[in-house]
């Protein structure tokens, strides 16, 4: 999961990485007392997940106090779903350093990843200049050592104070990624100071769902989410993106769930979202339908080909939702798989016809979409 | 023939008496494929499947060697038993779990690199040669797709497998030896590292891969083509051709992050590299027809 950037300079700060002095705004009431406490100029920024914040005016310096208050007010009137804004005091800088810790697939080790050009969107920085990105791995058993740490700073062309401070920041990073479990430890920018010190600007956390069992528990309430819908399926634990077309994807297993996405927007058809109900899901049927019936499409497609996630099982599932729900658009359904013989019986018991070929389905629930009759 | 397990393969199965792990041994006995002992901590003495348990992977050994190792444990003890097999000499070795923590996925890769060891997944249904042996939870059963032949395949997923796996079959091919290398960000065994054994398998004329957008798995698999490593006809199937960037589909591999990892981008990398990419599943075995009737493509 990605942590919010206050949460995740918490956990930066309790590493020993210094941050800026700052207030959290979970709501207009408390926007006084945070702003007494951290004064102005400061810095309002929306505590949202997307990236870009910049970009998108999310992010802003407020001069004075009632430049701050105005946006902070015009924030929660402008996102109802604002999960807190935060205020920040101003810090002023000499230079920007990229940090980041992520996995390297191929060696099995963690990857440093630093630049002394930081601020700017660093796969921009990959594209535009990749010779300004230090990398360096550390072997996960042996952990990142000393002279590991000042070849990286010395690297990144630092010296005196800001090369000790900021190989620092790289060792407490290091330390947040191990012990946080976490996918990405990111930190731009880091700001050094005319007298070398670091202070992280911002803070990346992505913390992987699959240690949340030996991670401390978020509690990922609406905010987290980007519409009532995801948030549902979230806590259903079934993977589902909304696309805004006309046709909902039902389907099992990841990879052909991609593939049938390709194979509608081949088609020329638009994927109003993409649902996958395979592995653990499969007994799900009728809450996946219930999802996919909300984005009122034109069709529901499913397609299955499962091992584990039986045919039949789905089939049965599938017949309870539609007797559940009537659903008043069409369902397009291609079971294969375990347990597939037993489908068309399944079936018949609402008229619905299975299809066995993957592309067929596709053709015909585009066709659908665009107003012709099921064959 | 085959690829890293035939029908003389001894195989261990770590976890065997769980409910999965009793259940899909006994498939994988039904097939053919030689397990010769399962672990358990705390069930020794018992038998499953036909097959003696012991305490630990040393403790079996013991008793009965083994070639491979079979991981039929949750998802957060799959590192532990991944050691417990490494430390034990063993040199392949094949987890299934969905859900390994990130952290362990590459401590269990490294630990195999260091090992020089073959740790296939996590997060797959493992590996097949039909008609001889399997180490997973494949429906072998399915004629249309597990029909023994002379194409390799390998996999990043699960019922994509299927799919076009189905499309080969019905292309008039059968599969020597299918591998599912999973769809973890950090699987224990890349694609290019399993080619040199289909390039040196007299049984195998062409190998299909099935990879999809994210991660840098499909342009290695280019380099290896480049550097001659693999000279039979290859033919890919790549999923998340029309995915939008930043959007994770499915599998936590499966995200593309600025330009890298894009299935466009895998296409060109292996197009120049002689390979044959299909852009729908179908096309994949009217893509190996002509890769196998037309000699050689690549000159």
């Amino acid at each position: 999961m990605k942590l919010f950037e206050y949460q995740a300079k918490e956990l930066f700060k309790e590493a020993g990485i210094p941050i800026p002095r700052s207030a959290l705004v979970k709501n207009k009431q408390e926007m006084a007392a945070a702003l007494d406490t951290i004064g102005t100029p400061c810095m309002v920024k929306c505590q949202v997940l997307s990236g870009g914040r910049g970009k998108a005016g999310l992010v802003k310096k407020a001069a004075s106090r009632q430049e701050a208050e105005a946006l902070i007010q015009g924030y929660f009137d402008a996102l109802p779903m604002l999960h807190a804004v935060l205020v920040e005091e101003l810090v002023s800088f000499s230079q920007e350093v990229y940090l980041s810790l992520g996995m390297d697939p191929v060696s099995g080790k963690a990857m440093l990843m630093g630049s002394a050009q930081g601020g700017m969107d660093i796969e921009t920085l990959a594209m535009e200049a990749p010779e300004k990105i230090i990398k360096m791995q550390i072997n996960l058993d042996k952990g990142l050592q000393p002279f590991q740490l000042s070849d990286f700073a010395f690297t990144l062309g630092l010296t005196g104070e800001a090369a000790k401070s900021v190989s620092a920041v790289c060792r407490n990073l290091y330390k947040v990624f191990c012990q946080r479990d976490a996918e990405l430890a990111e930190i731009n920018p880091l700001f050094v100071t005319d007298a070398g010190t670091a202070v992280a600007g911002d803070g990346k956390l992505n913390i992987d769902d699959n240690a949340m069992f030996r991670q401390q528990a978020y509690e990922k309430d609406r905010s987290y989410y980007a519409s009532d819908m995801e948030y549902e399926a979230a806590r259903e634990g079934i993977p589902y993106i909304e696309f805004g077309g006309d046709i909902s994807l039902m389907c099992a297993g990841a990879g052909l769930a991609n593939t049938v996405y390709d194979l509608v927007n081949f088609e020329g058809g638009s994927v109003a979202n993409y649902l996958e109900f395979g592995g653990p899901n499969y007994m799900k049927a009728g809450t996946a339908m219930r999802l996919c019936l909300a984005n009122h499409p034109k069709v529901v497609l499913i397609v299955t080909f499962g091992t584990i996630a039986r045919a039949d099982v789905m089939a049965q599932g599938i017949v309870q939702a539609i007797q559940d729900l009537k659903p008043t658009c069409p369902i397009v359904a291609c079971l294969r798989g375990t347990g597939e013989e037993k489908v068309d019986e399944i079936f018949r018991e609402v008229g619905l016809v299975r299809y066995t070929d993957t592309e067929e389905a596709v053709r015909t629930a585009v066709s659908v979409a665009k107003g012709g009759t099921l064959a | 023939m085959s690829i890293l397990i035939n029908q003389n393969t001894r195989i261990l199965v770590q976890g065997i008496t769980g409910k999965e792990g009793s259940f899909w041994t006994q498939h994988m006995m039904d097939l053919g494929t030689r397990v010769v002992a399962g672990s358990t901590p705390g069930k020794e003495g018992q038998v499953c499947c036909g097959a003696p348990v012991y305490h630990s992977v040393r403790r079996a050994l013991q008793e009965h060697p083994a070639d491979a190792s079979m991981v039929f444990v949750p998802p957060r003890f799959v590192m532990d038993a991944v050691m417990e097999s490494l430390e034990n000499g063993i040199k392949l070795i094949v987890t299934l779990a969905d859900g390994i923590p990130l952290h362990d996925q590459a401590r269990i890769r490294s630990a195999a690199l260091a090992n020089q060891a073959t740790v296939i997944g996590g997060n797959t249904s493992g590996i097949i040669s039909p008609g001889q042996a399997m180490m997973g939870s494949l429906p072998y059963w399915i004629e249309r797709v597990y029909k023994p032949g002379r194409v390799g395949i390998m996999t990043r997923s699960g019922s994509l497998t299927n799919e076009v796996t189905s499309m080969v079959v019905s292309a008039g091919f059968g599969v020597s030896s299918l591998i599912g290398v999973g769809g973890d960000p950090v699987p224990g065994t890349r694609f290019a590292e399993l080619l040199p054994l289909f390039e040196q398998d007299a049984q195998t004329d062409a190998v299909v891969i099935i990879g999809e957008l994210g991660g840098t798995m499909e342009e290695e698999v280019a380099e290896a083509l480049n550097a001659k490593r693999f000279t039979k006809p290859l033919v890919a199937f790549l999923s998340g051709r029309t995915a939008p960037a930043g959007t994770r589909m499915g599998h936590a591999g499966a995200i593309i992050s600025g330009n890298k990892g894009t299935v466009d981008y895998k296409t060109k990398a292996l197009e120049e590299a002689g390979a044959l990419v299909a852009r729908r599943p179908r096309e994949t075995g009217t893509l190996l027809k002509e890769a196998l009737s037309g000699g050689n493509l690549r000159g």
